[in-house]
Protein backbone atom coordinates (compact mmCIF):
# COMPACT_ATOMS: atom_id res chain seq x y z
CA UNK A 1 0.00 0.00 0.00
CA UNK A 2 2.72 2.63 0.84
CA UNK A 3 4.57 1.44 -2.53
CA UNK A 4 0.98 2.16 -4.63
CA UNK A 5 1.39 5.74 -3.05
CA UNK A 6 4.60 6.04 -3.87
CA UNK A 7 3.60 5.16 -7.20
CA UNK A 8 0.93 7.88 -7.21
CA UNK A 9 2.27 10.67 -6.31
CA UNK A 10 5.48 9.72 -8.77
CA UNK A 11 2.52 9.53 -11.64
CA UNK A 12 1.08 13.30 -10.07
CA UNK A 13 4.46 14.33 -10.19
CA UNK A 14 5.48 12.90 -13.95
CA UNK A 15 2.38 14.35 -15.41
CA UNK A 16 3.56 17.66 -14.37
CA UNK A 17 6.80 17.03 -15.56
CA UNK A 18 4.73 15.58 -18.88
CA UNK A 19 2.62 18.56 -19.18
CA UNK A 20 5.93 20.89 -18.98
CA UNK A 21 7.64 18.51 -21.38
CA UNK A 22 5.38 19.05 -24.17
CA UNK A 23 6.14 22.57 -24.43
CA UNK A 24 9.82 22.00 -24.34
CA UNK A 25 9.17 19.23 -26.88
CA UNK A 26 7.01 20.94 -29.39
CA UNK A 27 9.14 24.30 -29.10
CA UNK A 28 12.30 21.99 -30.14
CA UNK A 29 10.57 20.17 -32.66
CA UNK A 30 9.36 23.42 -34.54
CA UNK A 31 11.91 25.88 -33.71
CA UNK A 32 14.48 23.52 -33.26
CA UNK A 33 15.63 25.50 -30.06
CA UNK A 34 15.93 24.87 -25.96
CA UNK A 35 14.03 27.62 -24.97
CA UNK A 36 15.06 27.44 -21.34
CA UNK A 37 13.22 29.96 -20.23
CA UNK A 38 10.20 27.85 -20.56
CA UNK A 39 10.57 26.67 -16.86
CA UNK A 40 10.44 30.26 -15.54
CA UNK A 41 7.03 30.61 -17.93
CA UNK A 42 5.63 28.23 -15.35
CA UNK A 43 6.19 30.69 -12.09
CA UNK A 44 4.88 33.46 -14.38
CA UNK A 45 2.14 31.54 -14.53
CA UNK A 46 2.42 30.48 -10.54
CA UNK A 47 2.08 34.11 -9.78
CA UNK A 48 -0.52 35.50 -11.99
CA UNK A 49 -2.78 32.90 -10.51
CA UNK A 50 -1.93 33.80 -7.20
CA UNK A 51 -2.76 37.42 -7.56
CA UNK A 52 -5.99 36.52 -9.42
CA UNK A 53 -7.32 34.12 -6.57
CA UNK A 54 -5.87 36.04 -3.20
CA UNK A 55 -5.75 39.63 -4.16
CA UNK A 56 -8.47 39.96 -6.99
CA UNK A 57 -10.97 36.92 -5.26
CA UNK A 58 -11.11 35.31 -8.50
CA UNK A 59 -12.56 31.58 -8.89
CA UNK A 60 -9.49 29.41 -9.18
CA UNK A 61 -11.01 28.64 -12.75
CA UNK A 62 -10.32 31.87 -13.67
CA UNK A 63 -7.88 32.62 -12.48
CA UNK A 64 -6.33 29.83 -14.53
CA UNK A 65 -7.66 30.87 -17.57
CA UNK A 66 -6.18 34.40 -16.75
CA UNK A 67 -2.52 32.62 -16.04
CA UNK A 68 -2.89 31.15 -19.43
CA UNK A 69 -3.70 34.11 -21.41
CA UNK A 70 -0.72 36.05 -19.64
CA UNK A 71 1.81 33.17 -19.96
CA UNK A 72 0.45 32.87 -24.14
CA UNK A 73 1.36 36.48 -24.25
CA UNK A 74 4.70 36.31 -22.40
CA UNK A 75 5.77 33.17 -24.36
CA UNK A 76 5.05 34.64 -27.87
CA UNK A 77 6.62 37.98 -26.87
CA UNK A 78 9.60 36.59 -25.75
CA UNK A 79 10.02 34.56 -29.15
CA UNK A 80 9.05 37.53 -30.84
CA UNK A 81 11.69 39.62 -29.34
CA UNK A 82 14.76 37.57 -28.33
CA UNK A 83 14.72 34.93 -30.55
CA UNK A 84 12.83 35.57 -34.11
CA UNK A 85 16.29 38.47 -34.87
CA UNK A 86 18.30 35.16 -33.89
CA UNK A 87 16.17 32.87 -36.53
CA UNK A 88 19.73 32.45 -38.54
CA UNK A 89 22.20 33.05 -35.84
CA UNK A 90 23.98 30.04 -34.22
CA UNK A 91 21.81 28.03 -32.40
CA UNK A 92 25.02 29.03 -29.12
CA UNK A 93 24.20 32.34 -29.61
CA UNK A 94 19.98 31.61 -29.09
CA UNK A 95 20.44 29.23 -26.24
CA UNK A 96 22.25 31.72 -24.37
CA UNK A 97 19.90 34.11 -25.42
CA UNK A 98 17.19 31.62 -23.26
CA UNK A 99 19.48 31.37 -20.32
CA UNK A 100 19.42 35.05 -20.49
CA UNK A 101 15.53 35.19 -20.93
CA UNK A 102 15.29 32.97 -18.06
CA UNK A 103 17.83 35.07 -15.89
CA UNK A 104 15.79 37.93 -16.59
CA UNK A 105 12.12 36.29 -15.83
CA UNK A 106 13.48 35.17 -12.65
CA UNK A 107 15.05 38.67 -11.33
CA UNK A 108 11.98 40.42 -12.82
CA UNK A 109 9.92 37.98 -10.17
CA UNK A 110 12.44 38.57 -7.33
CA UNK A 111 12.11 42.28 -7.88
CA UNK A 112 8.08 42.61 -8.07
CA UNK A 113 7.39 39.58 -5.50
CA UNK A 114 10.25 39.63 -3.32
CA UNK A 115 12.51 36.51 -2.83
CA UNK A 116 10.23 35.00 0.24
CA UNK A 117 8.05 32.01 -0.45
CA UNK A 118 4.44 32.70 -0.78
CA UNK A 119 2.00 30.25 0.13
CA UNK A 120 -0.11 29.00 -2.40
CA UNK A 121 -3.28 27.46 -1.93
CA UNK A 122 -4.34 24.86 -3.94
CA UNK A 123 -7.09 25.33 -6.95
CA UNK A 124 -8.79 22.60 -5.05
CA UNK A 125 -8.33 20.70 -1.84
CA UNK A 126 -9.29 17.92 -0.21
CA UNK A 127 -8.30 13.98 -0.49
CA UNK A 128 -10.42 10.63 -1.35
CA UNK A 129 -9.29 7.51 0.92
CA UNK A 130 -9.80 4.27 -0.12
CA UNK A 131 -9.49 0.88 1.04
CA UNK A 132 -9.97 1.78 4.53
CA UNK A 133 -7.84 5.23 4.32
CA UNK A 134 -4.36 3.62 3.96
CA UNK A 135 -4.87 4.73 0.79
CA UNK A 136 -4.91 8.55 0.10
CA UNK A 137 -4.46 10.73 -2.88
CA UNK A 138 -5.71 14.45 -2.97
CA UNK A 139 -8.03 15.64 -5.68
CA UNK A 140 -4.87 17.80 -6.79
CA UNK A 141 -3.01 14.94 -8.02
CA UNK A 142 -6.32 13.42 -9.68
CA UNK A 143 -6.33 16.31 -11.49
CA UNK A 144 -3.08 16.71 -12.42
CA UNK A 145 -3.28 13.11 -13.99
CA UNK A 146 -6.51 14.16 -16.13
CA UNK A 147 -5.07 17.59 -16.86
CA UNK A 148 -1.98 15.60 -18.53
CA UNK A 149 -3.93 12.66 -20.56
CA UNK A 150 -6.43 15.59 -21.53
CA UNK A 151 -3.20 17.54 -22.57
CA UNK A 152 -1.44 14.80 -24.99
CA UNK A 153 -4.50 13.57 -26.16
CA UNK A 154 -5.55 16.89 -27.71
CA UNK A 155 -2.03 17.80 -28.70
CA UNK A 156 -1.86 14.39 -30.61
CA UNK A 157 -5.38 15.31 -32.58
CA UNK A 158 -4.11 18.37 -33.33
CA UNK A 159 -0.64 17.94 -34.64
CA UNK A 160 -2.03 14.62 -36.28
CA UNK A 161 -5.53 16.27 -37.95
CA UNK A 162 -5.69 19.73 -37.82
CA UNK A 163 -4.61 22.10 -40.75
CA UNK A 164 -2.20 24.04 -38.31
CA UNK A 165 -1.06 20.71 -37.04
CA UNK A 166 -0.33 19.44 -39.93
CA UNK A 167 1.99 22.77 -41.07
CA UNK A 168 3.62 22.68 -37.13
CA UNK A 169 5.24 19.31 -38.31
CA UNK A 170 6.20 20.38 -42.06
CA UNK A 171 7.53 23.56 -40.89
CA UNK A 172 9.24 20.90 -38.13
CA UNK A 173 10.83 19.34 -40.97
CA UNK A 174 11.86 21.53 -43.72
CA UNK A 175 11.21 25.24 -42.70
CA UNK A 176 12.24 26.33 -46.83
CA UNK A 177 9.52 23.89 -48.05
CA UNK A 178 7.17 24.91 -45.96
CA UNK A 179 7.17 28.31 -46.93
CA UNK A 180 7.04 27.17 -50.39
CA UNK A 181 3.42 25.44 -49.60
CA UNK A 182 2.70 29.48 -48.24
CA UNK A 183 2.96 28.29 -44.70
CA UNK A 184 4.31 31.67 -42.72
CA UNK A 185 6.39 29.77 -40.83
CA UNK A 186 7.07 32.95 -38.39
CA UNK A 187 3.13 32.80 -37.29
CA UNK A 188 3.48 28.77 -37.04
CA UNK A 189 6.10 29.15 -34.87
CA UNK A 190 4.66 32.13 -32.86
CA UNK A 191 1.29 29.43 -32.71
CA UNK A 192 3.63 27.06 -30.88
CA UNK A 193 5.42 29.07 -28.60
CA UNK A 194 1.76 30.13 -27.74
CA UNK A 195 0.35 26.91 -27.26
CA UNK A 196 4.02 25.46 -25.21
CA UNK A 197 3.36 28.87 -22.72
CA UNK A 198 -0.05 28.20 -21.92
CA UNK A 199 0.53 24.75 -21.00
CA UNK A 200 3.47 26.07 -18.44
CA UNK A 201 0.71 28.33 -17.11
CA UNK A 202 -1.16 25.21 -16.27
CA UNK A 203 1.73 23.19 -15.06
CA UNK A 204 2.75 26.28 -12.87
CA UNK A 205 -0.82 26.34 -11.53
CA UNK A 206 -0.94 22.49 -10.86
CA UNK A 207 2.55 22.63 -9.57
CA UNK A 208 1.61 25.44 -6.85
CA UNK A 209 -1.05 23.55 -6.19
CA UNK A 210 1.22 20.71 -4.90
CA UNK A 211 3.83 22.27 -3.22
CA UNK A 212 1.86 25.49 -1.71
CA UNK A 213 4.44 27.39 -2.49
CA UNK A 214 5.59 29.84 -4.76
CA UNK A 215 9.24 31.25 -5.01
CA UNK A 216 11.10 33.28 -8.40
CA UNK A 217 13.13 30.26 -8.46
CA UNK A 218 10.05 27.85 -8.68
CA UNK A 219 9.90 26.96 -12.29
CA UNK A 220 13.93 26.18 -12.68
CA UNK A 221 14.22 22.85 -11.25
CA UNK A 222 10.94 20.93 -12.77
CA UNK A 223 12.45 23.22 -15.68
CA UNK A 224 15.08 21.31 -16.32
CA UNK A 225 13.39 18.03 -15.16
CA UNK A 226 10.89 18.66 -17.89
CA UNK A 227 13.57 19.17 -20.17
CA UNK A 228 15.49 15.80 -19.26
CA UNK A 229 12.14 13.89 -19.35
CA UNK A 230 11.15 15.64 -23.14
CA UNK A 231 14.91 14.22 -23.91
CA UNK A 232 14.53 10.73 -22.03
CA UNK A 233 11.24 10.25 -23.96
CA UNK A 234 12.94 11.49 -27.80
CA UNK A 235 12.89 15.53 -27.92
CA UNK A 236 10.45 16.30 -30.73
CA UNK A 237 8.22 13.57 -30.18
CA UNK A 238 4.37 14.46 -27.82
CA UNK A 239 4.02 10.81 -26.64
CA UNK A 240 7.76 11.01 -26.21
CA UNK A 241 7.43 14.15 -24.10
CA UNK A 242 4.56 12.49 -22.08
CA UNK A 243 6.59 8.83 -21.61
CA UNK A 244 9.16 10.74 -20.21
CA UNK A 245 7.61 12.71 -17.96
CA UNK A 246 5.60 10.13 -15.84
CA UNK A 247 8.84 7.89 -15.91
CA UNK A 248 10.89 10.74 -14.72
CA UNK A 249 8.42 11.58 -11.66
CA UNK A 250 7.82 7.52 -11.15
CA UNK A 251 11.60 7.63 -10.66
CA UNK A 252 11.91 10.67 -8.63
CA UNK A 253 8.85 9.71 -6.47
CA UNK A 254 10.07 5.74 -5.49
CA UNK A 255 14.03 7.03 -5.06
CA UNK A 256 13.10 9.58 -2.67
CA UNK A 257 10.93 7.05 -1.02
CA UNK A 258 13.46 3.83 -1.16
CA UNK A 259 16.69 4.95 -1.44
CA UNK A 260 17.46 8.82 -0.66
CA UNK A 261 15.63 11.95 -0.98
CA UNK A 262 19.08 13.54 -1.12
CA UNK A 263 20.27 11.36 -3.86
CA UNK A 264 16.85 11.40 -5.81
CA UNK A 265 17.69 13.94 -8.59
CA UNK A 266 20.94 12.29 -9.59
CA UNK A 267 19.26 9.30 -9.75
CA UNK A 268 16.74 11.11 -12.16
CA UNK A 269 19.33 12.17 -14.13
CA UNK A 270 21.59 8.82 -14.08
CA UNK A 271 18.57 7.28 -15.76
CA UNK A 272 18.75 9.62 -18.43
CA UNK A 273 22.17 9.19 -18.80
CA UNK A 274 21.98 5.25 -19.42
CA UNK A 275 18.76 6.07 -21.63
CA UNK A 276 21.32 7.96 -23.82
CA UNK A 277 23.69 5.95 -24.19
CA UNK A 278 21.69 2.86 -24.97
CA UNK A 279 19.08 5.25 -27.47
CA UNK A 280 20.61 7.97 -28.47
CA UNK A 281 17.46 9.38 -29.81
CA UNK A 282 15.70 9.03 -26.77
CA UNK A 283 12.80 6.42 -25.29
CA UNK A 284 10.24 7.41 -28.98
CA UNK A 285 12.46 9.85 -30.81
CA UNK A 286 13.08 8.31 -34.43
CA UNK A 287 15.47 8.92 -37.17
CA UNK A 288 14.51 8.36 -40.86
CA UNK A 289 17.28 8.45 -42.84
CA UNK A 290 16.83 10.52 -45.90
CA UNK A 291 16.47 8.86 -49.59
CA UNK A 292 19.40 9.98 -52.52
CA UNK B 1 0.70 35.22 -75.51
CA UNK B 2 1.38 37.67 -72.46
CA UNK B 3 4.52 37.92 -69.71
CA UNK B 4 4.14 35.57 -67.15
CA UNK B 5 7.45 36.20 -65.35
CA UNK B 6 10.11 38.51 -66.18
CA UNK B 7 13.46 38.40 -64.33
CA UNK B 8 15.48 41.91 -64.31
CA UNK B 9 19.16 41.85 -63.61
CA UNK B 10 19.59 40.19 -60.66
CA UNK B 11 22.43 40.00 -58.33
CA UNK B 12 22.65 37.46 -55.58
CA UNK B 13 25.36 36.57 -53.09
CA UNK B 14 25.96 34.10 -50.47
CA UNK B 15 27.99 36.21 -48.01
CA UNK B 16 31.33 37.22 -50.44
CA UNK B 17 30.18 34.84 -53.05
CA UNK B 18 28.63 36.37 -56.07
CA UNK B 19 26.96 33.61 -57.39
CA UNK B 20 24.24 35.48 -59.74
CA UNK B 21 25.56 38.45 -62.45
CA UNK B 22 23.15 40.29 -63.73
CA UNK B 23 20.68 37.81 -64.97
CA UNK B 24 17.58 38.70 -67.06
CA UNK B 25 15.12 36.80 -68.49
CA UNK B 26 11.45 36.03 -69.06
CA UNK B 27 8.89 33.65 -69.16
CA UNK B 28 5.65 33.65 -71.29
CA UNK B 29 1.88 32.58 -70.58
CA UNK B 30 2.19 28.84 -71.51
CA UNK B 31 5.51 28.51 -72.31
CA UNK B 32 8.09 25.90 -71.19
CA UNK B 33 11.38 27.57 -70.27
CA UNK B 34 14.50 25.65 -69.67
CA UNK B 35 17.76 27.32 -67.82
CA UNK B 36 20.81 24.82 -68.65
CA UNK B 37 24.12 24.88 -67.03
CA UNK B 38 26.64 23.21 -65.55
CA UNK B 39 27.20 22.53 -61.94
CA UNK B 40 27.33 25.37 -59.61
CA UNK B 41 26.30 27.82 -62.63
CA UNK B 42 23.50 29.26 -60.68
CA UNK B 43 20.29 27.30 -61.46
CA UNK B 44 18.80 26.69 -58.12
CA UNK B 45 20.09 30.07 -56.98
CA UNK B 46 17.67 31.80 -59.70
CA UNK B 47 14.97 29.97 -59.51
CA UNK B 48 14.76 30.51 -55.48
CA UNK B 49 15.43 33.87 -55.74
CA UNK B 50 12.52 33.99 -57.83
CA UNK B 51 10.68 32.30 -55.21
CA UNK B 52 11.75 34.52 -52.49
CA UNK B 53 13.95 31.90 -50.70
CA UNK B 54 17.00 34.13 -51.60
CA UNK B 55 16.80 37.99 -52.56
CA UNK B 56 18.65 40.07 -55.21
CA UNK B 57 20.38 42.90 -54.10
CA UNK B 58 19.56 44.48 -57.61
CA UNK B 59 17.03 44.55 -60.40
CA UNK B 60 13.27 43.46 -59.92
CA UNK B 61 10.98 40.27 -60.46
CA UNK B 62 7.40 40.28 -62.18
CA UNK B 63 5.17 37.96 -61.84
CA UNK B 64 1.83 38.54 -63.88
CA UNK B 65 2.06 42.09 -63.87
CA UNK B 66 3.09 42.00 -60.06
CA UNK B 67 6.73 43.48 -58.72
CA UNK B 68 7.24 40.26 -56.15
CA UNK B 69 10.65 40.95 -55.47
CA UNK B 70 9.83 41.93 -51.99
CA UNK B 71 7.10 39.54 -51.12
CA UNK B 72 7.86 37.18 -48.91
CA UNK B 73 8.00 33.26 -50.08
CA UNK B 74 4.60 32.05 -47.97
CA UNK B 75 2.32 34.77 -49.95
CA UNK B 76 3.55 33.58 -53.58
CA UNK B 77 1.42 30.67 -53.27
CA UNK B 78 -1.83 31.92 -53.57
CA UNK B 79 -0.37 34.35 -56.81
CA UNK B 80 -0.31 30.89 -58.67
CA UNK B 81 3.60 30.55 -57.71
CA UNK B 82 4.28 26.92 -57.18
CA UNK B 83 8.54 25.44 -56.90
CA UNK B 84 9.34 22.02 -56.92
CA UNK B 85 12.46 22.30 -55.56
CA UNK B 86 15.53 20.68 -55.79
CA UNK B 87 16.34 17.49 -54.00
CA UNK B 88 12.35 16.95 -53.91
CA UNK B 89 12.23 18.23 -50.05
CA UNK B 90 8.90 16.72 -49.78
CA UNK B 91 7.93 16.04 -45.84
CA UNK B 92 9.69 12.83 -44.77
CA UNK B 93 7.95 11.96 -41.61
CA UNK B 94 4.54 12.87 -43.38
CA UNK B 95 2.05 10.45 -45.35
CA UNK B 96 1.80 11.38 -48.58
CA UNK B 97 -1.80 12.15 -48.72
CA UNK B 98 -0.66 14.81 -45.89
CA UNK B 99 2.39 16.18 -48.14
CA UNK B 100 0.17 16.41 -50.80
CA UNK B 101 -1.92 18.83 -48.48
CA UNK B 102 0.20 21.15 -47.57
CA UNK B 103 0.58 21.73 -51.13
CA UNK B 104 -3.32 22.98 -51.10
CA UNK B 105 -2.19 24.88 -48.05
CA UNK B 106 -3.76 28.18 -48.97
CA UNK B 107 -6.26 26.97 -51.38
CA UNK B 108 -9.46 27.56 -49.97
CA UNK B 109 -12.06 25.45 -52.12
CA UNK B 110 -11.50 22.57 -54.00
CA UNK B 111 -8.64 20.34 -52.91
CA UNK B 112 -10.40 17.34 -53.56
CA UNK B 113 -10.65 18.08 -57.34
CA UNK B 114 -7.22 19.13 -57.44
CA UNK B 115 -5.99 16.10 -55.39
CA UNK B 116 -8.46 13.69 -57.92
CA UNK B 117 -6.43 15.59 -61.15
CA UNK B 118 -2.68 14.45 -59.09
CA UNK B 119 -3.90 10.76 -58.86
CA UNK B 120 -4.97 10.27 -62.41
CA UNK B 121 -1.52 11.99 -63.56
CA UNK B 122 0.18 10.28 -60.86
CA UNK B 123 -1.76 6.74 -59.95
CA UNK B 124 0.89 5.69 -57.76
CA UNK B 125 0.73 8.18 -55.25
CA UNK B 126 -3.08 7.29 -55.06
CA UNK B 127 -1.91 3.35 -53.95
CA UNK B 128 0.62 4.94 -51.48
CA UNK B 129 -1.66 7.33 -50.25
CA UNK B 130 -1.05 6.44 -46.58
CA UNK B 131 2.35 5.66 -46.53
CA UNK B 132 4.88 7.82 -45.21
CA UNK B 133 6.60 9.61 -47.66
CA UNK B 134 10.16 9.03 -46.34
CA UNK B 135 9.48 5.34 -47.06
CA UNK B 136 9.09 5.91 -50.73
CA UNK B 137 11.24 5.14 -53.66
CA UNK B 138 13.47 7.96 -55.31
CA UNK B 139 10.91 8.33 -57.98
CA UNK B 140 7.74 8.38 -55.90
CA UNK B 141 9.22 11.11 -54.25
CA UNK B 142 9.82 13.09 -57.37
CA UNK B 143 6.07 12.24 -58.31
CA UNK B 144 5.28 13.12 -54.84
CA UNK B 145 7.13 16.53 -55.12
CA UNK B 146 5.49 17.34 -58.66
CA UNK B 147 2.68 16.37 -57.43
CA UNK B 148 2.32 18.46 -54.28
CA UNK B 149 3.49 21.40 -56.28
CA UNK B 150 0.20 20.97 -58.78
CA UNK B 151 -2.50 20.71 -56.04
CA UNK B 152 -2.00 24.98 -55.91
CA UNK B 153 -3.33 25.40 -59.64
CA UNK B 154 -0.01 27.16 -60.34
CA UNK B 155 0.12 29.51 -63.46
CA UNK B 156 4.22 29.22 -63.24
CA UNK B 157 5.33 25.77 -62.41
CA UNK B 158 9.31 26.05 -61.46
CA UNK B 159 10.92 22.52 -61.33
CA UNK B 160 14.43 21.65 -60.07
CA UNK B 161 16.26 19.08 -61.41
CA UNK B 162 12.95 17.14 -61.74
CA UNK B 163 15.15 13.81 -63.19
CA UNK B 164 17.93 14.01 -60.69
CA UNK B 165 19.00 10.66 -59.54
CA UNK B 166 15.85 8.63 -61.65
CA UNK B 167 16.31 5.34 -63.87
CA UNK B 168 16.04 5.90 -67.49
CA UNK B 169 12.56 4.94 -68.05
CA UNK B 170 11.35 7.20 -64.76
CA UNK B 171 13.26 10.22 -66.54
CA UNK B 172 11.13 9.96 -69.85
CA UNK B 173 8.09 9.60 -67.20
CA UNK B 174 8.80 12.75 -66.03
CA UNK B 175 9.61 14.77 -69.18
CA UNK B 176 6.29 13.03 -70.89
CA UNK B 177 4.39 14.61 -67.49
CA UNK B 178 6.07 17.65 -68.33
CA UNK B 179 4.88 17.86 -71.46
CA UNK B 180 1.46 16.26 -70.86
CA UNK B 181 1.28 19.33 -68.16
CA UNK B 182 2.37 22.03 -71.34
CA UNK B 183 -0.37 20.58 -73.23
CA UNK B 184 -2.94 21.37 -70.44
CA UNK B 185 -1.43 25.17 -70.59
CA UNK B 186 0.43 25.09 -67.72
CA UNK B 187 3.61 27.96 -67.66
CA UNK B 188 6.92 25.97 -66.89
CA UNK B 189 10.45 26.93 -65.99
CA UNK B 190 12.55 23.73 -65.78
CA UNK B 191 15.59 23.39 -64.89
CA UNK B 192 17.56 20.46 -65.76
CA UNK B 193 20.93 18.83 -66.15
CA UNK B 194 19.95 16.92 -68.76
CA UNK B 195 20.11 19.16 -71.04
CA UNK B 196 19.00 17.22 -74.20
CA UNK B 197 15.57 16.01 -73.36
CA UNK B 198 15.13 19.77 -71.82
CA UNK B 199 16.16 21.16 -74.94
CA UNK B 200 13.42 19.05 -76.77
CA UNK B 201 10.68 19.81 -74.60
CA UNK B 202 11.44 23.53 -74.33
CA UNK B 203 9.77 26.11 -76.58
CA UNK B 204 12.55 28.41 -75.44
CA UNK B 205 15.88 27.78 -73.66
CA UNK B 206 18.61 30.00 -71.53
CA UNK B 207 22.53 28.55 -70.87
CA UNK B 208 24.02 29.77 -67.70
CA UNK B 209 27.40 29.53 -66.77
CA UNK B 210 29.42 31.18 -63.56
CA UNK B 211 26.21 33.29 -62.79
CA UNK B 212 25.66 34.75 -66.18
CA UNK B 213 23.48 33.78 -69.27
CA UNK B 214 25.54 33.35 -71.96
CA UNK B 215 23.10 31.82 -74.96
CA UNK B 216 19.19 32.23 -75.41
CA UNK B 217 16.80 31.38 -78.24
CA UNK B 218 14.54 28.36 -79.11
CA UNK B 219 15.09 24.84 -77.78
CA UNK B 220 15.17 23.76 -81.48
CA UNK B 221 17.88 26.26 -82.04
CA UNK B 222 19.89 25.90 -78.99
CA UNK B 223 19.83 22.19 -80.17
CA UNK B 224 21.81 22.98 -82.66
CA UNK B 225 24.26 25.14 -81.62
CA UNK B 226 27.82 24.04 -81.58
CA UNK B 227 28.61 25.65 -78.27
CA UNK B 228 25.83 23.81 -77.00
CA UNK B 229 26.22 20.41 -78.20
CA UNK B 230 29.94 20.70 -77.01
CA UNK B 231 29.72 21.67 -73.52
CA UNK B 232 25.82 19.68 -72.77
CA UNK B 233 24.86 17.31 -75.10
CA UNK B 234 28.55 15.90 -75.49
CA UNK B 235 28.78 16.29 -78.92
N1 LIG C 1 24.31 28.20 -49.36
C1 LIG C 1 25.36 28.56 -50.13
N2 LIG C 1 26.43 29.17 -49.58
C2 LIG C 1 27.47 29.55 -50.35
N3 LIG C 1 27.54 29.35 -51.65
C3 LIG C 1 26.52 28.74 -52.25
C4 LIG C 1 25.37 28.31 -51.52
N4 LIG C 1 24.51 27.74 -52.38
C5 LIG C 1 25.10 27.80 -53.59
N5 LIG C 1 26.30 28.40 -53.52
C6 LIG C 1 27.21 28.67 -54.64
O1 LIG C 1 26.52 29.41 -55.62
C7 LIG C 1 26.83 28.93 -56.92
C8 LIG C 1 25.56 28.55 -57.63
O2 LIG C 1 24.95 27.45 -56.99
P1 LIG C 1 23.60 26.78 -57.46
O3 LIG C 1 23.17 25.84 -56.43
O4 LIG C 1 22.65 27.86 -57.85
O5 LIG C 1 24.08 26.01 -58.75
P2 LIG C 1 23.26 25.06 -59.74
O6 LIG C 1 23.39 25.67 -61.09
O7 LIG C 1 21.90 24.83 -59.24
O8 LIG C 1 24.11 23.74 -59.67
P3 LIG C 1 23.67 22.19 -59.69
O9 LIG C 1 23.41 21.83 -61.10
O10 LIG C 1 24.86 21.47 -59.17
O11 LIG C 1 22.46 22.07 -58.83
C9 LIG C 1 27.80 27.78 -56.74
O12 LIG C 1 29.09 28.25 -56.95
C10 LIG C 1 27.61 27.37 -55.29
O13 LIG C 1 28.82 26.90 -54.77
MG1 LIG D 1 20.97 23.19 -58.50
Amino acid sequence: MEFLSYLISGISLGSVYAIIALGYTMVYGIAKMLNFAHGDVIMVGGYISLIAMMNAGLSPWVAILLAMVVCTLLGVLIEGLAYRPLRAAPSLAVLITAIGVSYLLQNSALLIFGANPKSYTPIITGTVHLFDGQLSISYVSLLTVAACIVIMVALTLFTSKSKMGKAMRAVSEDKAAAQLMGINVNSTISLTFAIGSALAAIAGVLLCSSYSTLMPTTGSMPGIKAFTAAVFGGIGSIPGAFLGGLILGIVESLSKAYISSQLANSIVFAALIVVLLVKPTGLLGKYIPEKV
Amino acid sequence: MGELLNVENINVYYGAIHAIKGVSFTVNEGEVVTLIGANGAGKSTTLQTVSGLLRSRTGSITFNGENISHIPTHKLVNKGLAQVPEGRRIFLQMTVRENLDMGAFTQKSGIDESLERVYEQFPRLKEREKQIAGTLSGGEQQMLAMGRALMSHPKLLMMDEPSMGLAPILVDQIFEIIQSLHKAGTTILLVEQNAQKALRVADRAYVLETGRIVMSGTGKELSASPEVQKAYLGG
